[in-house]
């Protein structure tokens, strides 16, 4: 018994059942569409890597332009990167059942650090946030963290 | 119907007889099953006849001609198949469409993608040009309210004509009266 084969006459009848529409479509495709259409390619549109934003003179307004758009397409990838890592986490969920705390754990890791360096680039610059707003972001991540110390461990006294 | 009038025959026999009555339409009585023809008053059927002209029209001539042109063309053509772009090679701008009708279209009718980006930049470039110059005119024309020290936009000039008009009215009054 292969894999595709019925188990039992029910599932025969019905796939009899629908091979009554299945089967003049599939003989027309193969007859006569398969035959006659010619093969020829399309491809997916690739852009170029064009100067980034620390790479721009302040009053070179089209070298922002490009460096923005630029931006939002790395941000459009990063975002869809997250997607896939949250669903791999879910689908382990999902999969485990109960002990997932445990299984799950080293997936749960990867999506959290993902999560985490999305949110250092992108996250909390409100709707209009451009390049020029997530460049500023990590100017001022990185004189706090010359000021303080790494991002979580606290502010220290301006008196010190 | 055929219109029968009186008029011409009571011409010739100088009777006056008045129009109203001298106009009548001859009706073949064909079978006569149903009695002397009546005039029914229906509602109007008129949007129900203009209705199926509409739609004979646009099935002859849209429906049927376009949709043997798409089936033809999406059974003996049919999609593009996907493939990697090889190496030194340049995809024309309608390379990037997998449907027939799309290619066409993008190939003879819509302009390309480069070339809308391009423009887009060039408008950008032009529109910040004039951005810059208007705010230069802006703190040129504030610099020059703030300091006042420039012939140009807030200045205003001493005019000497009625100042010397009054002195030669003051020295034709001296001239002629002494004081």
């Amino acid at each position: 018994m292969g894999v595709g084969d019925p188990l039992n006459q029910f599932e025969a009848f019905i796939n009899a059942v629908g091979s009554v529409f299945d089967g003049p479509v599939t003989w027309f495709r193969e007859s006569v569409v398969d035959k006659n259409r010619p093969d020829y390619p399309w491809y997916h549109r690739q852009f170029r890597r064009v100067p980034t934003i620390d790479e721009c003179y302040t009053d070179d307004i089209v070298c922002f332009v490009e460096a923005n758009e630029q931006f939002k397409r790395d941000r459009m990838v990063d975002n869809e990167v997250l997607s896939i890592l949250r669903q791999r986490h879910h689908d382990c969920i999902l999969y485990e059942g109960h002990d997932h705390k445990e299984k799950c754990a080293s997936i749960k890791e990867q999506y959290d650090k993902a999560a985490e360096n999305w949110f250092i680039k992108y996250g909390d610059l409100g709707v209009y946030g451009d390049v020029k707003a997530a460049y500023m972001k990590q100017k001022h991540r990185m004189l706090w963290e010359r000021r303080h110390g790494p991002v979580g461990t606290g502010m220290k006294n301006p008196m010190e | 119907m055929s219109v029968i009038s009186c008029l011409r025959l009571s011409s010739l026999r100088n009777n006056i007889i008045s129009p109203t009555k001298c106009l009548f339409t001859v009706q073949r009585e064909m079978g006569g099953h149903g009695g002397p023809k009546k005039m029914v008053i229906t509602a109007s059927r008129w949007q129900w006849h203009k209705y199926k002209d509409l739609l004979h029209f646009y099935t002859m001539l849209g429906l049927i001609p376009l949709g043997t042109l798409v089936f033809a063309i999406n059974v003996f053509i049919g999609p593009a198949k996907l493939a990697p772009i090889p190496e030194d090679y340049i995809p024309k701008n309608w390379e990037y469409y997998h449907h027939p009708i799309s290619r066409f279209l993008a190939r003879f009718l819509y302009p390309s993608h480069q070339q809308d980006y391009e423009k887009y930049l060039h408008f950008i470039y032009e529109e910040n040009e004039k951005k810059q110059m208007r705010l230069l005119e802006t703190k040129v024309k504030e610099l020059m309210a703030e300091r006042g020290d420039s012939q140009a936009f807030y200045y205003r000039p001493i005019l000497t004509k009625y100042h010397r008009f009054v002195r030669k009215v003051y020295d034709d009054l001296d001239d002629t009266r002494g004081y």
